[in-house]
């Protein structure tokens, strides 16, 4: 009796347990994606610059423009630059205009790249 | 004695049956699981294949900003290097110029600053005119800037 009772004994462990010990894994994947908000910002108003008017002044005509700056209401007084720096000024003004061109150009890039307009 | 054989015995086969019952449902478990398995890294596979298309499209999206960026920075360069030629241009003197022909480069250098002004205007978003965008012809376009000004104009060989 006291063999049976061992024999039903390990009989019961083993159905119980069975051979699940050391069975498949299951798999487990998560994946949570929260895609980010949009910046949507505005692309920068356009400059609406104003008109400026140069005028020329060399030792012939210095007293003819003053004098036309005077019967016009004007200060009769100028803010000169040389030749030269005419030419530094031109270019100057050519690269902050270039520079406002790239800038703009990699906002919209970036914009394209970043935040592409949805298919529908 | 012989008894307790026979119970033994029985005893063994329900417990062998059992076992075997236990042994084929977990194998069933156990391909179920397979299955899903398989399944999901099937899934993993056609994503990871999806990732690879998006990188690749992403490389020719950068490729191509890239190039568009390399185009108009040679442009700029080419704006500056047409401006320096308005200035010295069979050794012109602007200077000198100005003294012989003080109006008219007045008036000259009055348009050249309404020019650049507009370009500045473009560069910052401002929309093309009608005018701006039917220009092809040499007399017709902005000389600060044509590439931008002008998009159809096509620069003389």
């Amino acid at each position: 009796m006291y063999h049976i009772n061992k024999i039903l004994a390990v009989a019961f462990i083993v159905l119980l347990t069975g051979c699940s010990i050391g069975g498949e894994k299951k798999i487990k994947i998560f994946s949570v994606e929260q895609p980010r908000e949009k910046l949507d910002y505005p692309m920068p108003t356009a400059l609406q610059l104003e008109e400026l008017k140069w005028i020329i002044i060399t030792s012939e005509n210095a007293q003819e423009v003053f004098a036309k700056l005077e019967a016009a209401g004007i200060d009769p007084v100028l803010f000169g630059v040389t030749d030269k720096d005419y030419q530094v000024l031109s270019r100057n003004f050519a690269q902050i205009r270039q520079k406002l061109q790239e800038t703009n150009n990699l906002l919209e890039e970036y914009k394209k790249y970043y935040e592409p307009e949805e298919k529908k | 004695m012989f008894s307790t054989i026979k119970m033994t015995i029985a005893i063994i086969l329900i417990t062998g049956i059992a076992g075997a019952g236990m042994y084929v449902m977990k194998l069933r478990s156990d391909n179920a699981i397979l299955k899903a398995n398989q399944h999901k890294l099937e899934t993993a596979i056609t994503e990871q294949n999806k990732v690879l298309e998006k990188q690749k499209e992403d490389f020719t999206a950068i490729l191509e900003s890239n190039k568009k960026l390399n185009v108009l920075i040679n442009t700029f360069k080419k704006d500056l290097q047409d401006l320096d030629k308005r200035f010295t241009k069979k050794n012109r003197d602007i200077g000198k110029l100005a003294i012989d022909r003080t109006k008219s480069i007045e008036r000259i250098i009055n348009k050249g600053s309404a020019n650049a002004q507009r370009c500045v205007e473009l560069s910052s978003g401002a929309e093309h005119t009608e005018e701006e965008l039917k220009a092809t012809l040499k007399s017709e376009i902005n000389p600060e800037c044509p590439s931008l000004a002008n998009p159809n104009y096509v620069p003389y060989q």
